[in-house]
C-alpha cells in the first residue's frame, strides 16, 4: 500500500539529518516556552490579542492597503504592486536595471523565496549574494531552507565545513566559529561591493508607514548601510494598525522564534536616509507581493494570514520533527506550511492537497502560534477540500470511509458489526485485506476485540442502566 | 478554550456515549464509566442507536460522511440531559469538530445544542459535579498521558487533581508531555512511520519514569501506545483514569 | 505596474466583500507586555545594566574602563564619532590611533567603533540608535566592538515607552547585544556581521 508521500519522506530520511531536525526544534520550542512563561504572567493572553489584531488587518486589508501606500509615498518610498511571482521578480529587476546594478546583497526573506528571486535575477546576469549564514549555506550548497527561521536546521557542521571548503573558504574546518568567521570575512566584502540590498518586512505599520525588519546577525542592517538602495518585498498581510501594536507583536516574535525578549537587530525604516548620514540608502522601494495571498483571503482559512512566520509551531510539531522541512516540497514547511503552501499554490492545490493530511490534529501548532492561529481548524477545512476535489495526493493511504458511514448510521448492521469483528481475533491480519489494519499491525498489536461486551454488560448485569424511555417521561 | 460554555448541572442524570473504541475493544472502560457515575449517584442513560461520533470521517476529509453519522448521533442522544462520554477526543468532536463541519448546514444549531451538552467524563465529575478529591486507595505509580483532544479543555486538569488525591498513587510526571503520542485516527495508518516514531519517543518518556500503568483519558492514544509497547516486546499497561477511579473504589471496598 | 495595484485591490475588496461583519480592532494595555520582572522598575540605569549583561552586552560607566577594555585584548585601532571625541580623547593613550573619519574601503581596519546611542531601554539591554544621532551607521556595525556612548538619562523602562517614543527618524535600530546565529547546529556565535562585542558607556 502506498503511503502519505510525507510519511515515505521521513521514513527514507538519514537519521543524522532527522537528529539534527528533531534536537533542534525541541530546543527552540523548550526555550520558547520558559522564556515566555518566566517573562509574562499570562502569555497566553498575549497570544490572543496579537491574534485579534492581525485578524483584524486580515479582515480590513481594502482599507490598510491604500492607507499603508499613501503613508509609505509621504515618506519618500517608491512603493510598487506585484500580483504575481513573476511579476514581483520583474519589479526588483527594473529597479535594478534604472540603476544600472549589477550586485545584490539580500537578507532573508520568505517571499523572495516564494518567488525564486535569486535564480531570476541569476539569470540576468545580477549577482545575488545571501547574508543570512544560513541562507547563504543554502545559496553555496544548491540546496534549499528547512525551516523559516532556522535555515538549515537539517544540516550539520560537517556537511558545512565540506561546502566551505568546496566554495574556496578555507580548508575543512567544522568548528562553528570558525565557519561564522570566514562568512563575516567573505560576505563584508560583498555588502560593500553591493548596488542594493533587498530584504523582507516583519511588519509594516499603517500609521506611521514604519517598515520593521528583525535579523539577529545583522545582515539586514548591513544590507541598509552599505547601499545606496533598499527594496523590501513585502507580502500584502505583513500591515499593522498602529506603532503601539509592535510593543505587543515585537516581544512575542521573539520571543516564538528563538527564546529572546527582543532580537538582536530590530530597525525602524522610514525611508531613505537624511543628512547628514552618509550610509544608508538614498531610494527606499517596497514591492507587496500579492502571490496568491488575495486567493487565501477569499478562502474560509484566510485566519492564516496572520501569520508572523516565527516557526514556533514548525518547532512544537511532531510531525515536522520526524520529517523535517524538506518533507513539505514548498517554502513553508511545517504546520503554518501545511495550510498556507497549498492555499498559495493556487491551481495546484491538489498536488499539495496531502500536506494538511500530515498532522494529528494534535493541536500543539495553536497552542504556541503567537497570533493564535487555529491551524487544526485549517488543516481539517484543506482535508475537506482536498476530498472535494478529489486530490490524489490527499487520498493516498487514506481509509474510505463510505461503509463505515453507512454502518454507523444504522444501529443494527452496526451491531451486526460489532459482533463481526470477532472474526480478527482468530483469523491473522494477512489474511483481513483491509489497509488500514494491516498498516496498524505492522507498527502495533491489536487488542482482543470484544464487540458487544459492554451493551451485554448493560443488558444482563443486576442494577440496570435507567431506561431511556422512562427517563424521558420524567425528563 | 476550545470548550464551550456549558449549562450547569442541576440533574444527576446523564445520558452516556461510550464510544465506538469501548464498544468494539474496551467494554471495561465503558463500564467504569458507569460504575463510576453511579457511585457519584448518576443515573446513566444508555441510548442503544449510538455508533460513533463521526471523527474518521471528519479527520479523513470526507465531512459528506461524517455530518451523516453526526446527524444520526445528534438523533441518537436527543433531549437535553448531559452527555458524559470517556473519551476527549470524541467529547471534542461533538463540541468542537462537528460544529466546524456543521458551519454552513441548516442544522448547525441542533449539533451545536448537542456539543454544548457533551462532556468529557473527568470534567464532568471535577468541573460538572464539582467533586476534587477521590475517595479509596490505588497503590501504585502512574504516568498520565494528556491526550492531545483535551488541550484547551477542563479534562487534563481534572485528571491530575482526582488522580492526584487518591491514597496510594502517586502520578509520575514525564517529559515533554505537549507532545502528542502519534496516534492521530486515520493518520496512524496513512502516516505509519511518523506515527510510529512519535509513538516511540513517547513511550522512551513514560519508561524513563517506570510507571505500574500509563493512564489517559483517551483510549484511541492508549491503543497506540500499548499497541506499539507490546509489538516491541515490552509491554505496558495501559488504563483509562476511570478505570483507575473505579478501582480505587474497589479497592477502598467502596464498591 | 498600477495594473497590479488595481487588479490586487478589486481581489481583496472582492474577497472580503461577503464577510458579515469585520473584525474590531482591540486595544491592549502597555501592562500586559512589560516583563513581570520590570515592573514598577525605580531604577532604570540599574536595569538597563543588569539586562544588558543577560544578553552579553557590557555595561561600562567610564572612559577609563573602556580604553582598559580595548587595551586588555589588544584593539587599539577605532573610529569614533567626531562630536564625542574631544570629551574622550583625554582617556586614550597615545598607543591608540582613533579616527574620526570612517573610511569604508578600510573597514577591516577599525577594530572598535565609538558612536553616539540616542537611548536605551532597561527592561531588554536594549541601545537605540538613530541615522539623526549616529555619525555612521558602518561605524557601529562593522568593527568587531561598537562602543554606544548613551545618556542615562535617555533610558526608556520598557519597550511599549520606547515604541511610543520613535518619533520620526527615517532610520531606527535598537541593538539587543553583540551580532549573533545560532544556524550551525544551534550553537551560539556572537559576531557575525555586526559586532562580537556591544559596549554602552554609560555617561550623565
Ligand atoms: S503559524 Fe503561528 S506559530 Fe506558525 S510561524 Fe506563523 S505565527 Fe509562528
Amino acid at each position: 500500500m502506498k503511503f502519505q508521500q510525507i510519511d515515505q519522506f521521513a521514513a527514507n530520511l538519514r537519521a543524522d539529518t532527522r537528529e539534527s531536525v528533531h534536537s533542534g526544534s525541541k530546543a527552540g520550542h523548550e526555550k520558547r516556552t520558559s522564556v515566555l512563561f518566566d517573562h509574562y504572567a499570562d502569555p497566553n493572553r498575549l497570544r490572543q490579542i496579537a491574534g485579534e489584531i492581525k485578524q483584524h488587518v486580515v479582515e480590513n486589508l481594502d482599507t490598510y492597503l491604500p492607507a499603508v501606500e499613501a503613508r509609505l509615498q509621504a515618506n519618500g518610498v517608491i512603493v510598487h504592486w506585484a500580483s504575481t511571482a513573476e511579476a514581483a521578480n520583474e519589479a526588483v529587476y527594473s529597479i535594478l536595471q534604472a540603476r544600472g546594478a549589477k550586485k545584490m546583497v539580500k537578507a532573508k526573506t520568505m517571499v523572495s523565496e516564494e518567488t525564486e528571486l535569486g535564480h531570476f535575477l541569476e539569470k540576468r546576469g545580477i549577482e545575488c549574494v545571501e547574508t543570512d549564514l544560513g541562507e547563504f549555506i543554502i545559496q553555496i550548497d544548491g540546496d534549499h531552507p528547512s525551516h523559516i527561521v532556522k535555515p538549515i536546521i537539517h544540516k550539520n557542521r560537517r556537511e558545512i565545513a565540506t561546502s566551505f571548503e568546496r566554495h574556496g573558504l578555507g580548508a575543512y574546518n567544522d568548528d562553528p566559529e570558525t565557519i561564522t568567521r570566514r562568512a563575516r570575512a567573505h560576505l563584508r566584502h560583498k555588502y560593500l561591493e553591493a548596488d542594493v540590498g533587498l530584504t523582507g518586512a516583519n511588519f509594516v505599520v499603517a500609521e506611521s508607514g514604519r517598515i520593521v525588519l528583525v535579523t539577529n546577525e545583522g545582515n539586514s542592517r548591513f544590507c541598509l548601510a552599505a547601499t545606496k538602495c533598499h527594496i523590501a518585498m513585502i507580502g500584502i498581510e505583513k500591515i499593522l494598525p498602529r506603532d503601539r501594536d509592535l510593543g505587543l507583536l515585537l516581544n512575542l516574535l521573539a520571543r516564538s522564534g528563538t527564546g529572546q525578549q527582543l532580537t538582536v537587530y530590530t530597525e525602524f525604516i522610514r525611508g531613505p536616509k537624511a543628512a547628514p548620514q552618509e550610509d544608508g540608502p538614498e531610494e527606499t522601494h517596497v514591492v507587496f507581493v500579492d502571490n496568491g495571498r488575495s486567493e487565501v483571503l477569499a478562502s474560509d482559512c484566510r485566519e492564516i494570514l496572520r501569520c508572523i512566520r516565527c516557526g514556533a509551531c514548525l518547532n512544537v510539531c511532531p510531525v515536522y520533527r520526524q520529517a523535517s522541512g524538506h518533507a513539505y516540497r514548498s517554502v513553508y514547511p511545517g504546520p503554518v506550511g501545511a495550510v498556507l503552501s497549498p492555499l498559495l499554490a493556487g491551481k495546484q492545490f491538489p498536488e499539495l492537497a496531502d500536506l494538511p493530511k500530515a498532522s494529528s490534529l494534535c493541536g500543539a501548532c495553536n497552542e504556541v502560534c503567537p497570533v493564535n492561529i487555529p491551524i487544526p481548524d485549517l488543516l481539517l477545512r484543506l482535508r475537506e477540500k482536498g476530498k472535494r476535489e478529489g486530490s490524489e495526493a490527499a487520498a493516498a493511504a487514506t481509509p474510505p470511509m463510505g461503509a463505515w458511514s453507512v454502518m454507523a448510521t444504522q444501529p443494527a448492521a452496526w451491531k451486526l458489526a460489532m459482533f463481526g469483528g470477532k472474526i480478527m481475533n482468530v483469523l491473522p491480519a494477512k489474511y483481513i485485506p483491509v489497509p488500514a489494519l494491516q498498516a496498524w499491525q505492522a507498527k502495533r498489536t491489536l487488542p482482543a476485540w470484544r464487540g458487544g461486551a459492554f451493551r451485554s454488560w448493560l443488558r444482563t448485569r443486576a442494577q440496570p442502566a435507567a431506561d431511556v424511555r422512562s427517563a424521558k417521561s420524567e425528563g | 478554550m476550545l470548550n464551550h460554555e456549558r449549562p450547569p448541572i442541576t440533574q444527576r442524570r446523564v445520558q452516556l456515549m461510550a464510544t465506538c473504541l469501548c464498544d468494539a475493544f474496551y467494554d471495561d472502560v465503558a463500564r467504569a464509566t458507569v460504575e463510576v457515575l453511579e457511585h457519584l449517584g448518576v443515573e446513566v442513560e444508555f441510548p442503544e442507536g449510538q455508533t460513533c461520533c463521526g471523527q474518521p470521517a471528519f479527520n479523513g476529509g470526507d465531512w459528506e460522511a461524517s455530518r451523516k453519522v453526526v446527524r444520526h448521533t445528534v438523533r441518537t442522544f436527543s433531549g437535553d440531559l448531559p452527555v458524559v462520554v470517556p473519551s476527549g477526543s470524541c467529547a471534542a468532536m461533538l463540541f468542537h469538530g462537528a460544529p466546524l463541519e456543521f458551519e454552513k448546514e441548516s442544522d448547525r444549531a441542533s449539533v451545536e445544542a448537542l456539543g454544548r451538552r457533551t462532556w468529557e467524563v473527568l470534567d464532568f465529575i471535577v468541573n460538572g459535579l464539582g467533586i476534587t478529591s477521590w475517595p479509596g486507595r490505588y497503590d501504585a505509580k502512574v504516568a498520565f498521558h494528556r491526550s492531545c483532544h483535551s488541550r484547551g479543555t477542563g479534562t487534563g486538569e481534572a485528571a491530575t487533581r482526582l488522580l492526584g488525591s487518591i491514597a496510594g498513587l502517586t502520578v509520575a510526571p514525564f517529559g515533554e508531555g505537549e507532545q502528542c503520542c502519534g496516534f492521530g485516527g486515520t493518520f496512524s495508518v496513512s502516516f505509519p512511520t511518523i506515527s510510529s516514531a512519535m509513538g516511540g519517543l513517547k513511550l522512551d518518556h513514560i519508561r524513563a519514569v517506570a510507571p505500574d500503568a500509563l493512564v489517559s483519558a483517551d483510549m484511541s492514544c492508549l491503543m497506540h501506545l500499548g499497541g506499539l509497547a507490546e509489538k516491541e516486546g515490552k509491554p505496558i499497561k495501559v488504563l483509562h483514569a476511570v478505570q483507575v477511579l473505579r478501582d480505587a473504589l474497589r479497592q477502598g471496598g467502596l464498591i | 505596474m498600477s495594473s497590479d495595484r488595481d487588479s490586487i485591490l478589486s481581489r481583496v475588496r472582492s474577497a472580503l466583500a461577503p464577510l458579515p461583519e469585520r473584525a474590531a480592532l482591540p486595544d491592549w494595555e502597555r501592562e500586559l507586555v512589560i516583563m513581570r520582572n520590570a515592573r514598577g522598575a525605580v531604577d532604570a540605569v540599574a536595569l538597563f545594566s543588569e539586562r544588558l549583561v543577560l544578553v552579553n552586552g557590557t555595561p561600562l560607566t567610564s572612559a577609563a574602563d573602556l580604553v582598559a577594555l580595548l587595551e586588555k585584548n589588544g584593539w587599539r585601532r577605532g573610529y569614533c564619532d567626531p562630536a564625542l571625541w574631544p570629551g574622550l580623547q583625554a582617556a586614550f593613550p597615545a598607543t591608540f590611533t582613533v579616527e574620526t573619519l570612517f573610511d569604508r574601503s578600510r573597514v577591516d581596519d577599525y577594530q572598535f567603533g565609538i558612536t553616539a546611542a540616542a537611548g536605551g531601554i532597561a527592561e531588554t539591554g536594549t541601545v537605540i540608535l538613530t541615522d539623526g544621532g549616529t555619525s555612521r551607521r558602518l561605524a557601529a556595525l562593522a568593527p568587531w566592538v561598537h562602543v554606544a556612548v548613551l545618556s542615562r538619562r535617555t533610558i526608556f523602562v520598557d519597550v511599549p515607552e520606547a515604541v511610543a517614543a520613535l518619533g520620526s527618524d527615517p532610520n531606527i535600530i535598537w541593538c539587543t547585544g553583540p551580532s549573533k546565529t545560532a544556524d550551525v547546529e544551534g550553537i551560539l556565535i556572537e559576531g557575525v556581521h555586526g559586532p562580537g562585542i556591544q559596549v554602552a558607556l554609560l555617561v550623565d
